[in-house]
């Protein structure tokens, strides 16, 4: 894994943040392996460790509310699916991430 | 004949790389764009036609004939394109 050290410290930076949000990360550690050396690349070539499941706009006001972890911004969606967009995290109760489709948050009535 | 089939993508995105392959081991045939790959302007504008269809910045972003779908939904896939699950 070519970002590991920068992964390993984007894991230890985030676990206290999300868990104080009601997160944790997945279970699937193969999934969170890889969105983690994702989110290293993003940094490394975009400047900061976007979503990896969600696109750029170049509008600053737009691209703050998808920085990892960006469950504050989203926070409605992502409790109604008890997953962050990308599976990341998944709410602290969840132990299987498999149950949990991505929904998008129009079909849920909420302003994504 | 199925309708056709699109799907905007992002390279980073493993829900997007696991919609392709949905296509790909039911043989339906599809298209598939990498949005961040592209050059800066085509990339842009796949964006902006992605978020006019779904409202939504968030991908995948699959497009079944008339049907806008975000996320990685197996089920709604194969609804649309009438696989048997």
């Amino acid at each position: 894994m070519a970002h590991e050290a920068r992964s390993a410290a984007l894991r230890e930076l985030f676990a206290p943040l999300v868990g104080a949000l009601g997160y944790k990360f997945t279970p699937d550690q193969e999934l969170a392996d890889f969105l983690l050396e994702q989110e290293a690349v993003l940094e490394e070539t975009k400047g900061a460790p976007y979503c990896p499941c969600q696109v750029r706009t170049h509008r600053r006001e737009h691209d703050m509310t998808i920085v990892c972890p960006c469950i504050p911004y989203h926070r409605a969606h992502f409790d109604a699916m008890r997953r962050c967009w990308c599976g990341l995290f998944v709410h602290r109760d969840v132990t299987d991430p498999g149950d949990l489709p991505q929904i998008a948050a129009s079909e849920l009535g909420i302003e994504g | 004949m199925n309708d056709p089939v699109f799907v905007y993508a992002l390279s980073t995105c493993p829900w997007c790389r696991k919609a392709k392959q949905y296509f790909e081991e039911n043989d339906v045939v599809f298209e598939a764009v990498d949005v961040d790959l592209l050059a800066d302007d085509e990339s842009d504008r796949l964006a902006d036609e992605a978020f006019t269809l779904s409202g939504s910045r968030a991908y995948p972003v699959v497009k079944i004939g008339a049907e806008v779908i975000v996320g990685y939904a197996p089920e709604r896939y194969a609804q649309l394109l009438g696989i048997a699950t």
